[in-house]
């Protein structure tokens, strides 16, 4: 159907103007003389040398990326099982419980965070919970277990639902096969379940772990003002300090990070398990 | 018991419901050792049901599975000295060959050598040596097939159960599998039960085939028992291609169907019983005509490669045609406001004019009244008619409780039956009158018709028998228009289907013939 | 087979997963009723944030934007997302690659990446931010999320449909709306409310696109968090309590339908059977956004007001202004007035010298400087101000920033200083030490800093004794020592507007604060005190001017005189704290409610107390300095 092809041509041209070219204005950006204007053009290094000279800003960007990773793993840890949970659920059971858990995310992001901070302040219910644990006083808001809460909370739902697609897809006589092959319960999930879900688990940390390093509303409500992730920092350079060209090469830097670590984990993936989409 | 025949499985009295609905009704079966098995029957008779049963993966409701003198129906599957061979395989996408089938025997935490040596030894009966390192996703069906197998039987299980596994495969890899899984079965010399829906497999490998059911064990024999003696109809059906004739026993050795007499070697009936007849396709032979226990005509005959198929009707069927007179949509409506009244014209049979009604007449005109905006129904309050017990045309009026009326004609006919004094029976139909729309909105229009023509078939020595009916026309239903249509209704006749290498003509008329030993007499299913 | 006692760890495991997803949306709607501002204590039962929330129209409209923006987003999008897919599918194998290799870059990319990257092509090509650019920004970001959904389902398509369709003499458009798109529809259908889901709750890209005072939900309470705000809670319930409704219409309405369905048979079914799930869920989207669009448009335009049908675009700081400010001046001129809030000085002049168009500015005093300098403001008419210019404090008039009030109108002023709690600080301390008191490690952990540059600076300058407004390196570098020494060893916490609550709260010991958030502080908390050093500090005041670029000249105009008047100025100072500029409402309420707290009434007679002025090369090494001392203290509270 040859007539059909002209039907890419309009998001072509939007994918260029919208897409592509954004990409481009970031690389060209970043490599002008830092200041805020684009009248004298001159290419330079300079905004990465700055980066990369400035043992503070690798500091940040480590701490983003380490959050990001707890993040990953606490998400991944919980998320797991209540995706395993979820999946042996009978149908109707699992349309509830994924309703359940989308539901909240259509409930403003921001909003939610926001409500996590009357919760984690000082004689809030959190320190209440903690008091009966005979620990007293504790300073959860702006402090980066508040970070980490808000994270979690924020981006769990991704991680349980990419699982849970995954493992409720999962051809159930697999599991039957690795049982009549002598396989316990614990041996077949090793074996067999959890290899075959790592696409799920691959995209869901993909989508945790992708938010997670470049978020800065989190951190900025739940972390307190002295709680800098690199998200912080480009917001910083764009919208108080206004040196957009060194803005643009901090994203370029962690474009290109985020861009080799998901190479990283995908090709994780392809070693492990398969399944192409 | 004997050495060789040791039994290895029973199953007793085994109950499984899903949702109130029964699938295995108590099934008793033995299965001896070194035996291929196959469970034979239709999708839902039950078959796979109790061979997950046996694997671990279902618990019966009621019943044992004794496994080896054990009951083992409460055991989970890894506890179980059986391996399955699953439907699609369920090979482990994210393994090789060679880690599918070390599976078994890493879980079991052989030693990397004997695993090695274990896999090599299975590739090798498995005809796949050098595959081990193949991603078993881009396999074909076939080698998949085979990893399965080699999969359960690298475990060295006393029983292995095959869940359908041919059937995701084309023909000729089907053939091939069916003799490559005899040969594995007679190599490793263990009991293989086999699931099948394939009759022609199910004849090929086992040395036993289990008939299912609906949940109920038919028979149990080896092929040549079920195909030469099936137990009844149903296995008779469904293993192998058949002749199957409703008869009477006359005496022992003595049947009779189709109002003749044949010898045959069946025992054991009480006098006239009445019983199902069948004779194999190949047991019966076509001769000049005369010479043969039956006579009739060659009605067709299809070249199916190593021989032919020929139909010979020995009895004729029987027809009658009528009219079928189609009118414009709207000429039997007639509507006043809201109001709507329908009716047809309609013929009579002068048989049936002794006693009649205001509801017959409404019934065969099927006379309607109704409110176009809420299609509710009305009655029809009256009926005024002419009618007489004599042959001629009538009028018959019907009104509804708005007053509304319409007129329809009543023909008082001497009905057609056409009587087959060689067939013994008799068939008989009326003119009808129809509305283009009623015929394209029929759901079922054969089945209409025979309700419109009153079309009836019958058996002349006994008229409360009836005769099933066929319907032939040559108008398409979908756009059929104003005008009079011819509609046949015909009863078959008795047909024999022969496998014969000699070529006959159509429309010849032959003899046939049968020794009295391809006669099987089996009782009628109770139903 | 699972043990019971599997099934019962897992069931509670995921009974405690609901309670962490739902505990916070259960805690935003009972705050909402809350009584008192509070967000740990409930003390009663009130509807009073409803009633903010509602008297608060740029959140109503926040509301309306938000779902505006996402329903025409996810139609837009999927609409495209949809016809490309299927010409993909056609397509040679380069142009698949391509679009796919684009469309992974926002699904790959951080989401701020993407944003600064559409932020930079609008500014870039002189495209004014706001309501247009959000959406298209909207749409970029969506059509991926639906080709990805949609993708699938046509790749299992048996490819001939189409030719078959058309053997059977369908024309190309018949058998793409006939044949494709109906057997595609699941995945049109999930593509739109991933979609859907991802415009509605989008901030990151909304925040860098957007412009003119066009908010979305997650940009106002982005602006608005900063100090508690229970109408947030309201605000979020309203949103809870539509997701309801929707949800409920989604599920409930096929019930009834089906219902219906069964006593209309013999009528006819076959309409209702094309209803599928996907017009279900656009009409329970239709719902609620008419429900919203009449909540936020309830008031039709004033009749015979001067300016019914005009907008102002005001920027100015986060909470500045009264409860009654903007409705009494729509009230007044029956023009509609668009507040965009700014944390600081130099977020404001980012976004003016990219041509953001506003009609009236409140930067501080030296910022009034730079702009000035900068040519971006226009020279006020005297005689359309004078007026107003005779009923302010001569203590603010005719500053050196802005000598004779060519260019600005006093707003509020004040002064900066220390808030403590008397409770904990020793006034000894504070006397003996002024702001070298954030070194004194008795206080470590115990103290915030207020993020802007100017006013760190100052305090570091001043605890070293030089001016505030030096150009010597030497003294520059001094300074950056003396804060880099208090981050890396004092612990503070490095905040903005959230000190005000926080220090009402009595959260911590010390904090750097405006006079008027010590004014507000101190009528919350009788504990706490403002002391200013003797070693001098910053006297700011905060002005109204014109830019150049301002679109309504003459509502600006009303917007000065009007909020010059007492009772505007009134209204402003009592709510918010900061001195008012308004002689009369000054002193009355230095004498009625702000008696007794010296913060309200700037100190005069301190020779080293100072104004700042804009000088350009201080004002570079100040920003880089400071933002490498939050890097710094970033990265010491590890």
């Amino acid at each position: 159907m040859r007539k059909f092809r002209q039907l890419t041509i309009p998001y072509l041209i939007w994918a260029l103007v919208m897409l592509l070219i954004p990409m481009a204005l970031i690389l060209m950006y970043s490599f002008l003389e830092p200041g805020n204007s684009i009248v004298h053009f001159r290419i330079s290094l300079d905004n990465y040398f700055r980066f990369f000279t400035d043992k503070d800003f690798l500091v940040i960007l480590w701490r983003s990326l380490l959050i990001a990773l707890k993040t990953t793993i606490i998400c991944l840890l919980l998320g797991y099982p209540i995706a395993y949970f979820i999946s042996r659920c009978n149908e109707k059971l699992q349309g509830i419980l994924i309703m359940a858990i989308t539901v909240p995310m259509w409930i403003n992001m921001l909003v939610r965070t926001y409500a996590w901070i009357g919760i984690l302040s000082k004689g809030g219910l959190a320190s209440w919970v903690l008091s009966l644990f005979g620990i007293k006083d504790a300073e959860l808001l702006y402090t980066e277990t508040a970070v980490l809460i808000g994270m979690v909370y924020n981006f769990l739902p991704f991680m349980i639902l990419q699982i849970n697609t995954v493992l409720s897809k999962m051809d159930k006589s697999l599991l039957e096969a690795s049982a009549d092959l002598g396989a316990d319960k614990f041996q077949t999930f090793w074996r067999v379940v959890f290899p075959l879900s790592l696409p799920g688990v691959v995209s869901g940390i993909t989508l945790v772990f992708l938010p997670a390093v470049s978020a800065f509303f989190i951190p900025k409500l739940l972390g307190g003002g002295q709680y800098f992730l690199i998200g912080n920092v480009i917001e910083n350079q764009f919208i108080t300090v206004g040196e957009w060209n060194f803005g643009s090469s901090i994203s370029m830097i962690m474009a290109i990070v985020m861009m080799l670590l998901m190479m990283l984990v995908r090709k994780l993936d392809k070693k492990s398990g398969r399944e192409d989409m | 018991m004997d050495q060789e025949k040791k039994k290895i499985i029973q199953f007793k009295n085994i109950v499984k419901k899903f949702d109130d609905q029964i699938i295995l009704k108590g099934i008793n079966l033995d299965i001896y050792e070194n035996e291929f098995v196959t469970l034979l029957g239709p999708s839902g008779c039950g078959k796979t049901t109790l061979l997950r049963i046996l694997g671990g993966f279902l618990e019966p409701d009621k019943g044992e599975v004794i496994f080896d003198g054990k009951d083992i129906a409460k055991l989970p599957p890894y506890k179980r000295e059986l391996n399955t061979v699953f439907q699609k395989y369920a090979l482990f996408p994210n393994m090789n060959v060679f880690d599918n089938i070390a599976f078994g025997l890493k879980i079991k935490k052989m030693s990397k050598d004997v695993i090695e040596q274990k896999v090599m030894k299975m590739l090798k009966l498995i005809g796949l040596e050098g595959y081990e390192n193949k991603d078993v996703t881009l396999m074909s069906g076939g080698q998949q097939q085979r990893v399965a197998i080699a999969r359960a039987l690298v475990n060295e299980p006393s029983v292995l159960l095959l869940d359908e596994p041919l059937g995701a495969l084309d023909l000729k890899l089907r053939k091939e599998m069916q003799y490559e899984l005899k040969r594995i079965q007679q190599e490793v010399g263990i009991t293989f039960i086999f699931v099948t829906h394939d009759q022609e497999e199910a004849l090929t490998m086992s040395d036993k085939i289990v008939v299912m059911k609906e949940g109920e064990i038919q028979q149990v024999g080896s092929p040549q028992d079920i195909y030469n003696e099936p137990v009844n109809k149903y296995v008779a059906e469904f293993v192998g291609e058949s002749n199957i004739i409703p008869g009477r026993m006359i005496q022992d050795k003595l049947v009779r169907f189709d109002d003749h007499n044949f010898e045959c070697v069946d025992v054991g009936y009480k006098e006239n019983e009445l019983v199902d007849v069948i004779i194999r396709p190949e047991d019966i032979d076509i001769v000049p005509e005369g010479q043969g226990k039956l006579s009739g005509t060659v009605e067709s005959v299809l070249f199916k490669g190593v021989h032919y198929e020929v139909m010979v009707e020995t009895v004729p069927g029987t027809h009658v045609t009528v009219n079928m007179h189609v009118n414009r949509d709207n000429a039997n409506v007639k509507e006043e406001g809201d109001v709507r009244i329908s009716a047809n014209d309609f013929y009579l049979d002068i048989e049936d004019m002794k006693n009649w009604d205001e509801s017959d007449l409404i019934a065969r005109a099927d006379a309607q009244a109704w409110s176009k905006e809420t299609d509710e129904y009305f009655p029809i309050q009256r009926v005024d008619t002419d009618l007489k017990d004599e042959i001629g045309e009538y009028e018959v009026t019907f009104h509804t409780v708005n007053g509304l009326s319409i007129s329809r004609r009543i023909w008082v006919v001497d009905q057609k039956v056409v009587e087959n004094k060689k067939a013994n029976e008799a068939v008989s139909a009326f003119n009808f009158f129809k509305t283009v729309d009623e015929i394209k909105e029929s759901p079922a229009l054969d089945t209409e018709l025979k309700t419109w023509a009153n079309a009836q078939g019958w058996k002349l020595d006994d008229e409360s028998e009836t005769v099933d009916l066929s319907v032939d026309y040559n108008f398409d239903p979908e756009h059929i228009k104003e005008g009079i249509y011819k509609v046949t209704f015909w009863t078959t006749g008795r047909e024999f289907k022969i496998h014969t290498t000699d070529y006959v003509e159509e429309g010849k008329e032959v003899g046939l013939t049968f020794f009295p030993e391809d006669i099987h007499v089996m009782e009628k299913m109770g139903f | 087979m699972q043990t019971k006692e599997k099934r019962i760890f897992g069931k509670i495991f995921m009974a405690l997963a609901i309670i962490f997803f739902y505990l916070p949306i259960v805690f935003m709607v009972v705050f909402s009723f809350n009584d008192s501002k509070s967000l740990t204590v409930f003390t009663g039962f009130s509807l009073r944030w409803y009633e903010t929330m509602l008297k608060n129209h740029s959140m109503m409209e926040s509301l309306y934007v938000t779902l505006i923006i996402a329903v025409v987003a996810t139609v837009v999008s999927t609409i495209i997302g949809t016809i490309t897919a299927i010409g993909m599918v056609y397509s040679k194998k380069w142009v698949k690659r391509f679009i796919q290799q684009v469309n992974d870059l926002p699904m790959m990319n951080p989401e701020i990446v993407t944003a600064i990257g559409l932020m930079l092509l609008f500014i870039t090509f002189r495209i004014e931010r706001g309501f247009t650019t959000l959406l298209l920004a909207h749409i970029a970001f969506c059509i991926p999320y639906v080709m990805l959904s949609v993708m699938p389902k046509l790749r299992s398509l048996d490819p001939n449909l189409a030719d078959a369709a058309m053997d059977l003499g369908a024309t190309p458009w018949q058998a793409l709306t006939k044949v494709i798109v109906p057997q595609i529809m699941p995945g049109i259908v999930s593509g739109a409310l991933i979609a859907f889901t991802m415009s509605f709750d989008d901030f990151i890209i909304s925040y860098f696109t957007t412009g003119q005072g066009v908010k979305n939900l997650s940009i106002m309470v982005y602006t608005m968090s900063k100090r508690v705000n229970p109408s947030i809670n309201a605000i979020s319930t309203l949103v809870v309590v539509f997701i309801t409704i929707g949800l409920l219409l989604a599920n409930i309405v096929p019930i009834i339908r089906e219902k219906t369905k069964k006593k209309s048979q013999q009528q006819d079914g076959t309409f209702q059977k094309r209803m599928g799930k996907g017009p279900k869920m656009v009409i329970g989207l239709l719902v609620i956004v008419l429900a919203i669009s009449l909540f936020s448009y309830k008031k039709a335009a004033e009749d015979n007001k001067p300016f019914v049908g005009q907008t102002l675009h005001v920027y100015n700081w986060g909470e500045y202004v009264g409860e009654n400010f903007v409705s009494g001046f729509e009230e007044q001129t029956g023009a509609k007035l668009v507040m965009d809030n700014f944390e600081s000085n130099e977020q404001m002049y980012i976004k003016v010298a990219n041509n953001e168009s506003y009609d009236i500015l409140v930067p501080s005093d030296y910022m009034i400087q730079r702009l000035i300098q900068e040519d971006l403001l226009q020279p006020l008419d005297k005689n359309r101000i004078q007026a107003s210019l005779d009923l302010l404090d001569p203590n603010v008039l005719d500053k050196p920033f802005d000598p004779g009030n060519e260019y600005s109108v006093p707003y509020f002023w004040g002064s900066v200083g220390i808030v403590y709690d008397k409770r904990k600080v020793d006034i000894e301390d504070l006397e003996k030490e002024g702001f070298n008191i954030f070194l004194d490690p008795k206080y470590k952990g115990d103290i915030y800093l207020y993020d802007s540059e100017r006013d760190s600076f100052m305090m570091a300058l001043k605890a070293l004794g030089y001016s505030m407004n030096t150009e010597n390196p030497e003294e520059i570098n001094d300074a950056y020592n003396w804060l880099l020494q208090c981050v890396q060893t004092m612990k503070p916490e490095i905040v903005t507007d959230e000190i005000i609550d926080n220090m009402a709260q009595g959260r911590k010991a010390l904090g750097l604060v405006y006079s008027g958030d010590a004014t507000y502080i101190m009528t919350e908390n009788e504990n706490m005190g403002y002391f200013m050093p003797t070693q001098g500090s910053n006297l700011w005041s905060d002005g109204m001017v014109i830019p150049k670029n301002a679109q309504n000249v003459d509502l600006a105009y009303e917007f000065i005189n009007y909020t010059c008047q007492y009772e505007a100025a009134y209204d402003n100072s009592s709510y918010v704290g900061y001195t008012a500029s308004n002689m009369e409402a000054q002193d009355e309420l230095a004498e009625g409610e702000f008696a007794g707290i010296d913060s309200y009434v700037p100190r005069s007679g301190n020779p080293k107390d100072e104004v700042f002025t804009y000088n350009e090369n201080t004002r570079k090494t100040f920003a880089d300095l400071w933002s490498r001392i939050k890097v710094a203290a970033s990265n010491a509270a590890d």
